[in-house]
């Protein structure tokens, strides 16, 4: 099935995610609710609202925003980790494994224990600082721009993450009384979103996703490798430090509202290679969709296991995403 | 006139490699940059491609520095083929050769009529043709150097800048590439060619720069520059100079 669905033209492959994308948008409106949701009160709630009934509360003030959010999140992480794979040309790169998860974590742990008169915004603005110094600072220790190998970035970016989660650590063993929200926030999850959150994700999330894909064709050429990027007239400069905005905005977007979620930037990007190629200007569209799929199923899950109570959604993606990861590195040895 | 460099020194590292070169390179010939290894011939040819930027100097296009002519009006007149190139994956060879096209596509790279028919006649003259639909990462290095060779002449620039192009090739596609060289030439392109070998310098260009620790030691024609004296002094062997029975160019066999 997977072979003939590589074998359709990207307009049927994007219509197709689409359909599926809200399928499972329609799924998540209804599916595992403590108060019992139908699935048509699902369709009813949206078109046909009587807040008199107490399902299409919950599905248009709960269960919508969290399923817009877990969504856009996905598409953010899963663009993110695309634009990163392909300015560092490294199949490896990823908001997680890069250290811009920890250093936004750290980042937001600070603010939230240490200043919570800051409040959400103060946070994400932390999360979002964080991740910056983290992102360079790998940048920097990997040489990234010089030509260094794979493995040297890689290394650093796992070893500033595991220094900046010593520090969040620390944080939380110091201050315990405001370590659950933190904690919380660290698993990943979208269970809490709200439309306030919404309403704080979508404009960043709007700028990060529409400068990705005006980027593409620079990243096109930027994997032609420095020297023929530069011939072929692109300021090197400029197209990272613009890759590396995007890549902030996005991942401090998703951060903010749904916490640390790992695998997604680092997974997605390879299945939307293997669906349509490595032309970016078709991988980023198809990495969105498939990256809020994955979220979305994800979150789906997250909801039987304990019902009634929410298991994380990033450590259900942890689940699906650790064994897939093995499964295409083996695949890629053969 | 168009190309030429002031008191350029440039090198990696804070370590200057070429040192204090001024050359004006001829418009409208096939010029070879000579000299053993590492006396700075790749790196003069990759500062004035515009991939290193001079310590010291200037390097002048059509009168103007150019760092600070606009990169993308570059692309259009100064193509380079470098000599290292990474392995894109999956890509394949018809849409690498397109990528030459960027400079001139605009900002999406939609490849118009014209586009498609320079990028065939590129990949005809590379000849590349047959591998056009297969992967670049599938091919052969001498195969891959003839693809990249083929994305910088879809570049359809006024001068190209090669930095020992003829590395991984065997010898039907070196003959290949050095007639190539005369009929784009002909068709009046300049081209400026980091070689190896002298012999095939001589053979198909027609002004020859000799380098030596970051200097330049002499140029002009091959018929003036190759002498006895010279492949001692820079390259220290001794040699006969015989004119080639074939070609009538100077060539040099190593006593």
């Amino acid at each position: 099935m997977l072979n003939r669905f590589k074998k359709q033209s990207y307009l049927v492959q994007c219509t197709a995610l689409l359909a599926v994308l809200c399928l499972f948008i329609w799924l998540s409106l209804f599916s595992w609710s403590i108060v019992p949701v139908s699935a048509s009160q699902a369709i009813t709630a949206l078109f046909q609202t009587d807040k008199s009934i107490i399902a299409h509360s919950i599905v248009l003030d709960l269960r919508l925003p969290r399923a817009l959010i877990a969504c856009t999140v996905g598409a953010c992480l899963a663009v993110a980790g695309a634009i990163m794979q392909g300015l560092t040309r490294n199949p490896l790169a990823s908001p997680s494994v890069l250290g811009v998860n920890a250093g936004a974590a750290l980042g937001m742990a600070t603010v939230t224990i240490l200043a919570p008169s800051f409040g959400l915004f103060g946070s994400s603005v932390a999360a979002m600082l964080g991740g910056a110094v983290t992102w360079a600072l790998v940048m920097v220790l990997g040489s990234a721009w010089r030509g260094g190998e794979h493995g040297r970035l890689v290394l650093a970016g796992v070893a500033i993450s595991a220094l900046c989660a010593a520090f969040t650590k620390a944080i939380l063993i110091l201050h315990e009384d405001q370590a659950s929200a933190v904690l919380t926030w660290l698993a990943g999850t979208v269970a809490n979103a709200r439309w306030g959150h919404w309403h704080q994700l979508w404009p960043m999330a709007l700028i990060g996703l529409v400068g990705a894909q005006l980027i593409t064709p620079t990243l096109n050429l930027l994997n032609l490798g420095e020297d023929n990027a530069r011939s072929l007239g692109i300021k090197l400069g400029w197209a990272r430090i613009l890759c590396s905005i995007l890549v902030l905005i996005l991942v401090a977007a998703a951060l903010s509202v749904a916490g640390s979620i790992a695998f997604i930037g680092l997974l997605v990007p390879h299945m939307a290679r293997s669906l349509v190629g490595h032309d970016h200007r078709k991988l980023l569209p198809i990495s969105a969709m498939l990256g809020a799929l994955l979220l979305l199923a994800a979150d789906i899950i997250s909801r039987p296991i304990i019902f009634p109570l929410e298991t994380p959604a990033g450590a259900i993606l942890a689940l699906i995403g650790a064994p897939f990861f093995i499964y295409m590195v083996s695949r890629r040895n053969r | 006139m168009s190309l030429s460099t002031h008191n350029v020194s440039v090198g990696y590292h804070g370590q200057a490699i070429v040192k204090n070169v001024s050359l004006t390179l001829p418009e409208g010939k096939i010029i070879a940059l000579l000299g053993p290894n590492g006396c700075g011939k790749s790196t003069l040819l990759k500062a004035m491609a515009r991939i290193l930027t001079p310590m010291g100097g200037e390097i002048h296009w059509q009168g103007n520095n150019l760092h600070s002519t606009p990169s993308q009006y570059l692309a259009t007149q100064l193509a380079l083929l470098p000599q290292t190139q990474p392995i894109p994956e999956g890509i394949k060879v018809k849409d690498l050769v397109a990528y030459g096209r960027s400079p001139y596509t605009g900002f999406w790279g939609r490849l118009t009529k014209e586009d498609h028919k320079i990028i065939q006649q590129a990949m005809e003259q590379a000849g590349v043709t047959e591998l056009s639909e297969q992967f670049v990462s599938e091919l052969s290095g001498g195969q891959r150097q003839r693809v990249w060779l083929a994305m910088t002449l879809a570049q359809d620039t006024p001068y190209l800048l090669l930095d020992e192009p003829t590395t991984y090739m065997d010898l039907n596609h070196q003959v290949e590439l050095m007639n190539l060289f005369k009929t784009l030439n002909e068709a009046g392109k300049t081209i400026i060619t980091v070689l190896h070998d002298i012999n095939q310098a001589a053979r198909y260009c027609n002004h020859l720069v000799v380098m030596k620790a970051g200097e330049i030691i002499t140029q002009g024609e091959p018929e003036s520059v190759l002498t006895k004296e010279l492949l001692e002094s820079v390259f220290s062997v001794t040699a006969q100079i015989h004119t080639d029975p074939v070609a009538h160019t100077p060539m040099c066999i190593v006593e």
